[in-house]
C-alpha cells in the first residue's frame, strides 16, 4: 500500500531521543509564546477600543491572499506567497503526520496515511516544498544581489556610515530565517530522494521532486549503501533543523508569523485620522491637583505605558522597508525612518522585560528615540497605510510628543505658535477679527452665520483665511459657490484653529479647548445643514475627531461639493481647458479619508487631462507641512519633501498646471516649485481656480447672480425655449427671452437690498491707552515740595503662613496692536478690539527666575499678581499653570490706565500683605514700555533693588548676589540683602510652556481678588494732550516685487554702495 | 522753584554720551522753561567728569562724593532727591539707560513728581512742558504733560537729543548727602566683560542683521553664508541674542553694540525696536526687509521691501552667486 515508514532505521533509544528534542523545542516555543502574551497581559489597555473578531476575517483575508505584501513591491509579494503557502502546507503535512503516528493510530488504530490520500499528500508536499525553496532563493537573491535601498539598515538618512551593531544583528536574524527554511526545504527534498532511490516503489513519481533527484542519485551511481547512510544522517539533520526553526519562532524575524495575526487582527484604520484620547489611566492628573502628589501621566514616556497592543505591532514587524521607502520625513534626510523606529521601540521594550539591566539607564525619549526623530514626523500616514502588518507608527509618535509637549521640549517656533493659536486663535498671530477679511475684496456679500441661518457653514481654517494666496482661493471658491447658488455663511472670529495638528503636534490639552470652542460656536450659530470646508486638515478632525467631544454637522470637502455642482448642472463648463495637469492628493483627504476621486472628477468635468504622478493616491508623498511641520523649520541645505515632490511632477513633461486642493498644500509647493528650479515649467493651483476658468468666472456678474430656485426655473425655461426654437418660430423663443430679462430686472431691487450693510460701528472700548487728559483737573503747579508716594491701603486678603521663601511677581496682560489699527485722535484712546492680548514677555522672564530660584532652594513659593479687570485671569493661570502657587489680582476701574508709579503703589499694597522675600517685575513692559514699575515700587516699599537684572544666585540666606545687564554686553556683578526687589531682563532663562491642560488645571489654584480701593483716583503722573502715529516723514522707498525683484534691487545698491556698479 | 537738574551718568571714568545729550536737551529747553541748568555728578573722583560735564548752557555742576566710582542706585536716588530740593528744580533729567532705569522712577515715587520715561522729545507748548514717548513697539507716539506738579521726572532715550559740545565755565559746587540713610543696599561685586567674539559690530562698515522672523536656530547658517557672501558682518537683534542663537557680540543696539562705523546696514525680519534702532538708525544707508508694512524699522530705514526673508536670502545668494 502506497505510504512510506516515519522512523527507518531510528533504534527506540534514537526515537525518544527524537520525541524529547521535539518536546523540548515545543517548550521552548510555547514559552516564547508564553512570554510575549504575558508582556501583552501586562502592558496597558489599549486607549481605543479593539475589535478583534471584527478584523478577524479581514485579516484571514489579507492574509491568504497576501494582498498586504504584495502592494507596491509586486516581486516580494510573488515570493512571499509560496514561502508562506509552501511553510504552512509543510506545517500541515508534518501535523497530519503526526495526527495519524501519535493519536489516531495509538490510540484508535485508525490510520489514513495510505492509498491514494497519501499520493496526493505526496504531490502537494513536494509543490509546496519547491515553492518554498523558489521563494527563499529569490529572497535571498534580491536581498543580496539586488539590495533594494529599503533592506538597507545603514541609516544614510542621518549620515550614518555604517550600521549600528544592532542592525548587524538584524541583518544575521534576517539570513538566518531565509537559510534556516532553505536548509529545512533541501533536507527534507534530500531526504526524499534517497529514500526513493532505496526503496524505488511503484507510486515515486507522486513524489516528483524526490524521485527526480532519486533518478538523479541512482544515474550517479549511488550505491544502497552510500543512499542509506545518507539517508540516516540526513534524517537527523531535517529533523533538528526543524525543530529548532519551530523553538525559534517566537525568538526570531520568524515571529511575526504568530504576531501578524494579532496585528493584522486589531488594526484601526482610523488610528490617525481619530488619534487615541488621553488614556483613562491619566486620570492621574486630575488626582495630582486634587492633593494627590502622583504625577499626572501625559503621553508616553516610557516604554511600560505602551498598550499591548502596540507591543504586538512591534513584535509583528518584518522590517519589510516599505514605510521606510514611503516616508516624507526619511526622503528628505530628516532623522525618522518609520522602520526603525518600531525596530528601536521594539529592542528597548524586549530589553526592557527580559533583560531589564540592559536598558534600565535609558529614557524612552532621549536615549531610545531622540525628540528630533519624533518631531521630523509629517503625521501623513503613508507608513501605517503600506506597512502589511499593521502596524500604527503615528499614534505612538504622538503619543510620545504628547510627552514632549509636557515636558516643553520643543522648537522655539512651535512653542511660539502654539502660544498664538491659545491666544489668537489662530496660526498666524493675526487678529481674530481680521479672520473674515479676504471676504471683503468679494463682490458680493456673505452671510455671518452667526446672525442669519444659511444651508451651509464653512469652516474656512488657518491658511484659508490669513494667508494672502489662499485667500484668492478662498474668494474664488466663494464666487463658484455664489454662481452655484450655494448658500453659506462662515462664523468669522467665533471661529478658530480646527485643531487636526495642534493634536498631530502632540498638545492635546489645546486641541481639546479649540474642538470645544469650535464645536460650541457651531452650536450657538443660526441653523445650518453641513459643514463644507476647502481644508483637508479641518475636514478630518472635525469629521473624526470633533465626534468626541459633541454633536457636529455633516462635513463635507469643497472637492466633492465642485463635483457636484458641475455634475448637477450648478456650474456649467462653458470653456473646456484641455489641459494637461497633475493632481496633489493631500494626506488628510486621499490617505485620511478615502476622497481619491472626487478632485479627478472635478478634473474630468472641466476638461483637464490628468497625468497621475507614480505616487499617488494611498502613495500620494506628503509636502511636508502635517503633524505640525509647517509651524517647524526644515533643516536648511536638505531637500524638503515638497521639493522632492516637485521633480516628481516635472519629471511627467509637459505639464501645465500641478494642481492642489489643500491650502497648506497651495502654500509649500508655491514656494518648492521656486527653490526647486521648476518656476518655468508649471504653475501651482487651486482646484477652485481651474474650475473658475472652465466657467469663466470672470464673465459672470456676481452681484447679480439671481438666487438658486430662480436660476433653476431659468434654466429650465432656457432649455425648453431652445426646444421651441428648434421647432417653431423664433418669435416665440425671443418672448422667453424677454420674460427672462423682465424677472431678472424686477428682481433688481431686490437685490440692491440685499446689498453689504455697512459694518456696525464698534463698540466705544476703552484701550488700555492712557486717559484723556481733559478728565484730570488742570491746576497750577503747587509750592516745590517732596510729596512721596506711599504704599496703597488694600482690603486684607486672605494670605497664607509663610512656608519657606516667598517670592512675589509681577505679571501684566500687555496688549499688542493689530495691523490696521485706529487712534481715536480726539478721545485720545486707542478701541480695545484694535488689541491682542498676552502675557508680557519681560514678566515671564521675571517668573521663570522666581520658578528656578524656588526650585533651586526646594522651597517656597511664587505668589504672582496682576492688576487688571476679570479678562486679565488668563495672564494669571498662565503663570499659575507654569509654576507659580497662588495668585492676586487687583482691580477696580480707576486702575484702567494707571502710570507705572500708581502701579507700584498699588503693588506695594499687595506686598505689604504678603510679605516676600524677593519681589520680581519685567525690566519692562512690551506695551507702553515704562521700564519703571520694578524701582518705583522698590522705592514706595524702601527695600534694596536692582534693575536689568539676568541672573540671581541665593541658598536663601541675607545676601544673594545678582548679575545686572549694561549696555554694550557688560555685565555687574552686586550683592543684595535679602529681602530685595529684582527687575528682570529676557535672555537670562527660557521661560518654560505651559500646556493648555496645565492651563485648566490653574484654575484651581487660589486666586485672590482685591479691590483697588480706588486707588487710581489720585493718580496724574502724566496726562495725554495728544495720541497720535509718529510721522513718517523718514519712511523708506518700498521696492516692490516678488523677492527675486527685491534681491535684485538690494545686490543693486550694495554693489553701487561698493562702488561696483 | 526753577531750572533743571540733570543727573550725568558714567561709566569706567568718563561721562556716557547720555549726559551730553542730556545736557544737549537740557540747554535747548532753558530759554523756555527758565534756568539755572544744573548737572549733578555723582562719584569718588568727580573732578575730570565734573569738567566734561561743564558744557555751554549748564550754570552749575553739583558733585556728591561717593566712596566708590560704582553705580548705586540707592545713592544716586539720595543724591538727585537731595539736590532737586535744595534746588527746587522743575525739571529733573535721567537717562533712560540700565542706571537711570534702576533709579529714575524712584526718584519720581519719592518726589511724588510728575514722571515719564523712554522720551523722545521735548518741548514747551503754551507754557507746559510736554514730553513725548511712544508706545505699542513705536506704533504710536503720545505728547504728555503734567499738569499741577511742580517737578517733573523724565528719563530721556539714548541716541536721540543733540549731544553738548561747546565747552562752558559754569562754577563746580560740591553737596553734602546724608550718606547713613542708604546703608543695606547693593555692593558692587565686579563688572563681567561681554564674552569675548569673533565679530566687532562697533568697527563692521557693512552689517547684514537678522531679528526674530528667523524663527528658529537652524535657520542661521543660511544667513551666515549669505553674508559671508557678501561680504558683511553678521548682526541680529535682541530676540535672536536672547533666544542664545547668535552671541551677545553680534547683537546690534543699545543693550548690544551700536554700529558706530558701518555705512550699510541690512535688516533682515527685524522690526525696530527702540533699542535696536539705537544701535543703528545713524547708518547712511539701511535696507530693510519685514512682511509687515508697518514695521517701525521702515521709519528709518532709506530702502524697505515687505517679502518673505527666506525667499530673499535664496534671491540674494543667487544675486552674488
Amino acid at each position: 500500500m502506497e505510504t512510506r515508514e516515519l522512523f527507518w532505521e531510528i533504534t527506540s533509544l534514537g526515537h525518544t531521543l527524537f520525541f524529547v528534542v521535539a518536546g523540548a523545542a515545543m517548550a521552548v516555543a510555547a514559552a516564547g509564546v508564553g512570554w510575549h502574551v504575558w508582556r501583552y497581559a501586562r502592558a496597558r489597555r489599549s486607549p481605543v477600543p479593539v475589535h478583534p473578531w471584527r478584523g478577524f476575517w479581514r485579516m484571514i483575508f489579507d492574509v491568504g491572499s497576501q494582498r498586504t505584501v504584495h502592494r507596491r513591491d509586486r516581486a516580494a509579494g510573488h515570493a512571499h506567497t509560496p514561502i508562506m503557502y509552501g511553510f504552512l502546507l509543510l506545517l500541515a503535512a508534518t501535523s497530519i503526520i503526526t495526527v495519524e503516528y501519535d493519536i489516531s493510530e495509538p490510540f484508535f488504530g485508525f490510520t489514513f496515511w495510505h492509498g491514494t490520500f497519501y499520493l496526493v499528500f505526496s504531490l502537494i508536499a513536494d509543490l509546496a516544498g519547491l515553492g518554498l525553496i523558489a521563494g527563499c532563493v529569490y529572497m535571498m537573491w534580491r536581498r543580496w544581489k539586488l539590495r533594494p535601498a529599503k533592506l538597507a539598515y545603514r541609516r544614510d538618512y542621518r549620515g550614518e556610515t555604517e550600521e549600528r551593531p544592532r542592525a548587524r544583528a538584524w541583518l544575521r536574524d534576517d539570513a538566518l530565517f531565509l537559510w534556516a527554511l532553505l536548509l529545512i526545504a533541501l533536507t527534507g527534498f534530500l531526504q526524499e530522494g534517497v529514500r526513493l532511490a532505496m526503496d524505488q516503489p511503484a507510486w515515486g513519481a507522486w513524489s516528483p521532486v524526490g524521485w527526480v533527484l532519486a533518478q538523479i542519485f541512482l544515474g550517479l551511481g549511488m550505491d544502497e549503501a552510500a543512499a542509506a547512510a545518507v539517508r540516516r544522517a540526513n534524517w537527523w539533520i531535517h529533523g533538528i533543523a526543524a525543530l529548532a526553526f519551530i523553538a525559534a519562532i517566537p525568538w526570531t524575524k520568524a515571529k511575526h508569523l504568530i504576531a501578524v495575526l494579532g496585528s493584522l487582527s486589531t488594526r484601526d484604520a482610523s488610528a490617525l485620522r481619530r488619534l487615541p484620547m488621553p488614556r483613562p489611566e491619566s486620570a492621574g492628573a486630575a488626582a495630582a491637583v486634587d492633593g494627590n502628589d502622583a504625577e499626572p501621566e501625559v503621553g508616553f514616556g516610557s516604554i511600560a505605558q505602551f498598550s499591548w497592543k502596540d507591543l504586538l505591532n512591534l513584535d509583528a514587524c518584518t522590517k519589510c522597508g516599505r514605510c521606510h521607502e514611503a516616508c516624507p520625513a526619511t526622503a528628505s534626510g530628516a532623522p525618522l525612518s518609520p522602520r526603525d523606529l518600531i525596530l528601536d521601540l521594539r529592542t528597548h521594550a524586549a530589553r526592557s522585560a527580559f533583560r531589564p539591566g540592559e536598558d534600565a539607564g535609558l529614557s524612552l525619549i532621549g536615549d531610545v528615540i531622540e525628540a528630533e526623530t519624533l518631531w521630523s514626523c509629517r503625521s501623513c500616514g503613508a507608513c501605517m497605510e503600506i506597512c502589511p502588518v499593521g502596524i500604527e507608527h503615528p499614534p505612538m509618535i504622538v503619543q510620545m510628543r504628547r510627552r514632549l509637549v509636557e515636558d516643553g521640549t520643543m522648537e522655539q517656533q512651535l512653542r511660539d505658535t502654539l502660544d498664538m493659536i491659545a491666544n489668537r486663535g489662530n496660526s498666524f498671530g493675526e487678529s481674530p477679527r481680521t479672520r473674515a477679511g479676504w471676504t471683503a475684496a468679494l463682490e458680493f456679500p456673505v452671510k455671518d452665520i452667526r446672525e442669519e441661518t444659511a444651508d451651509h457653514l464653512w469652516f474656512v481654517g488657518d491658511y484659508a483665511s490669513y494667508d494672502p494666496r489662499n485667500q484668492e482661493v478662498s474668494r474664488t471658491v466663494a464666487r463658484l459657490f455664489r454662481v452655484a447658488g450655494l448658500d453659506f455663511g462662515l462664523l468669522h472670529e467665533a471661529e478658530r484653529t480646527a485643531g487636526n495638528d495642534v493634536r498631530r503636534v502632540g498638545e492635546e490639552g489645546l486641541f481639546e479647548s479649540l474642538a470645544e470652542h469650535n464645536l460650541g460656536a457651531m452650536a450657538e450659530a443660526k441653523q445650518f445643514d453641513a459643514i463644507v470646508t476647502t481644508d483637508p486638515h479641518s475636514y478630518n478632525t472635525i469629521r473624526n475627531e470633533y465626534p468626541d467631544f459633541g454633536d457636529v454637522a455633516p462635513i463635507r470637502h469643497y472637492t466633492s461639493v465642485l463635483a457636484e455642482l458641475l455634475e448637477s448642472g450648478r456650474l456649467t463648463v462653458t470653456k473646456p481647458l484641455g489641459r494637461r495637469v497633475t493632481l496633489h492628493d493631500p494626506c488628510h483627504l486621499g490617505r485620511l479619508n478615502g476622497h481619491y476621486d472626487e478632485p479627478r472628477r472635478v478634473l474630468e468635468l472641466i476638461g483637464c487631462e490628468l497625468v497621475d504622478m507614480p505616487r499617488c493616491r494611498d502613495n500620494s508623498f506628503c509636502c511636508g507641512a502635517g503633524g505640525g511641520r509647517i509651524w517647524m523649520p526644515d533643516p536648511v541645505g536638505k531637500e524638503k519633501p515638497a521639493e522632492n515632490r516637485m521633480h516628481e511632477a516635472a519629471s511627467l513633461g509637459n505639464l501645465d498646471a500641478f494642481v492642489v486642493c489643500c491650502p497648506k498644500d497651495m502654500t509649500m509647493f508655491e514656494d518648492a516649485r521656486k527653490t526647486s528650479g521648476h518656476e518655468s515649467d508649471f504653475v501651482v493651483q487651486d482646484l477652485a481656480e481651474l474650475v473658475a476658468e472652465a466657467i469663466d468666472l470672470k464673465s459672470i456678474d456676481l452681484k447679480e447672480v439671481p438666487a438658486l430656485v430662480d436660476r433653476i426655473a431659468d434654466a429650465a425655461a432656457a432649455r425648453i425655449a431652445d426646444a421651441v426654437a428648434e421647432r417653431l418660430a423664433d418669435r416665440l423663443a425671443d418672448a422667453v427671452a424677454d420674460r427672462v430679462a423682465q424677472d431678472l430686472s424686477e428682481r433688481a431691487p431686490a437685490l440692491a437690498a440685499a446689498a453689504p450693510q455697512p459694518a456696525p460701528q464698534p463698540a466705544e472700548g476703552e484701550g488700555p491707552a492712557p486717559e484723556a487728559g481733559s478728565e484730570v483737573p488742570a491746576a497750577d503747579a503747587g509750592p516745590w515740595r517732596p510729596a512721596p508716594v506711599s504704599a496703597a491701603t488694600l482690603p486684607p486678603y486672605e494670605v497664607p503662613a509663610k512656608d519657606g521663601p516667598r517670592v512675589l511677581v509681577a505679571v501684566k496682560r500687555v496688549g499688542e496692536l493689530n495691523a490696521d489699527f485706529v487712534i481715536d485722535e480726539e478721545a485720545r484712546t486707542i478701541a480695545d478690539e484694535h488689541f491682542e492680548h498676552e502675557l508680557n514677555e519681560w514678566d515671564e522672564a521675571a517668573l521663570e527666575e522666581a520658578l528656578l530660584l524656588t526650585e533651586k532652594l526646594g522651597a517656597g513659593e511664587v505668589v504672582a499678581v496682576t492688576i487688571g479687570p476679570e479678562d486679565a485671569e488668563d495672564t494669571l493661570r498662565r503663570a499659575l499653570a507654569k509654576g507659580a502657587h497662588r495668585g492676586v489680582r487687583v482691580w477696580d476701574e480707576t486702575l484702567r490706565d494707571a502710570d507705572p508709579v500708581t502701579v507700584a503703589r498699588v503693588l506695594a499694597g499687595v506686598a505689604e500683605q504678603e510679605a516676600p522675600d524677593i519681589i520680581m517685575t519685567g525690566a519692562q513692559s512690551a506695551d507702553l514700555g515704562h521700564g519703571a514699575t520694578g524701582s518705583a515700587l522698590a522705592r514706595v516699599l524702601g527695600v534694596p533693588h536692582a534693575a536689568v537684572v539676568l541672573g540671581i544666585d541665593w541658598d536663601g540666606g541675607e545676601t544673594m548676589t545678582v548679575t545686572r545687564e549694561l549696555e554694550g554686553g557688560m555685565r555687574q556683578q552686586l550683592a543684595l540683602p535679602a529681602p530685595a526687589l529684582l527687575t528682570i531682563q529676557t535672555g537670562g532663562n527660557t521661560p518654560r510652556y505651559a500646556t493648555m491642560r496645565m492651563i485648566k488645571q490653574a484654575k484651581k489654584k487660589p486666586v485672590a481678588v482685591v479691590d483697588g480701593a480706588g486707588v487710581g483716583l489720585d493718580q496724574a503722573g502724566a496726562v495725554v494732550r495728544r495720541l497720535y502715529e509718529p510721522p513718517k516723514s523718514g519712511r523708506a522707498a518700498m521696492i516692490e516685487g516678488d523677492a527675486a525683484a527685491v534681491a535684485a534691487a538690494i545686490a543693486g545698491i550694495i554693489r553701487e554702495k561698493r562702488g561696483e556698479a | 522753584m526753577a531750572g533743571i537738574l540733570v543727573v550725568a551718568e558714567h561709566f569706567d571714568g568718563a561721562l556716557r554720551d547720555i549726559t551730553q545729550e542730556m545736557i544737549g536737551a537740557a540747554a535747548a529747553l532753558k530759554e523756555d522753561l527758565g534756568g539755572p541748568l544744573a548737572v549733578l555728578v555723582i562719584g569718588d573722583d568727580t573732578g575730570a567728569l565734573a569738567d566734561t560735564a561743564n558744557r555751554a548752557g549748564v550754570d552749575e555742576v553739583v558733585t556728591v562724593a561717593a566712596s566708590d566710582p560704582h553705580f548705586d542706585p540707592a545713592l544716586y536716588e539720595e543724591a538727585a532727591c537731595a539736590v532737586a530740593e535744595a534746588r527746587q528744580a522743575r525739571l529733573v533729567l535721567v537717562g533712560h539707560t540700565a542706571a537711570g532705569m534702576a533709579f529714575g522712577p524712584a526718584v519720581a515715587a519719592r518726589l511724588g513728581s510728575g514722571f515719564a520715561s523712554d522720551v523722545f522729545g521735548l518741548a514747551l507748548q503754551g507754557g507746559e512742558l510736554v514730553a513725548s514717548r511712544g508706545g505699542y513697539g513705536g506704533k504710536v507716539a503720545m505728547d504728555l504733560a503734567f499738569p499741577g506738579k511742580p517737578v517733573v521726572v523724565l528719563t530721556l532715550r539714548g541716541a536721540t537729543f543733540k549731544a553738548a559740545e561747546e565747552p562752558g565755565g559754569a562754577a563746580v559746587v560740591p553737596f553734602a548727602i546724608e550718606a547713613e540713610s542708604l546703608a543695606g543696599t547693593g555692593r558692587h561685586i565686579d563688572y563681567l566683560p561681554a564674552p569675548p567674539a569673533d565679530v566687532d559690530i562697533g568697527k563692521a562698515e557693512f552689517i547684514l542683521s537678522v531679528g526674530r522672523a528667523l524663527g528658529e536656530d537652524t535657520n542661521l547658517p543660511q544667513f551666515a553664508a549669505l553674508a559671508e557672501r557678501l561680504g558683511a558682518t553678521l548682526g541680529c537683534s535682541r530676540p535672536v541674542a536672547d533666544s542664545g542663537w547668535l552671541p551677545k557680540a553680534h547683537q546690534v543696539g543699545q543693550s548690544g553694540t551700536i554700529a558706530a562705523n558701518c555705512s550699510l546696514y541690512l535688516a533682515l525680519g527685524i522690526s525696530g525696536a527702540v533699542q535696536h534702532l539705537a544701535g543703528m538708525k545713524h547708518v547712511d544707508t539701511i535696507i530693510a526687509v519685514n512682511t509687515d508694512p508697518e514695521a517701525p524699522i521702515f521709519n528709518v530705514a532709506h530702502h524697505g521691501a515687505c517679502v518673505d526673508i527666506f525667499e530673499l536670502a535664496e534671491a540674494l545668494e543667487r544675486e552674488f552667486n
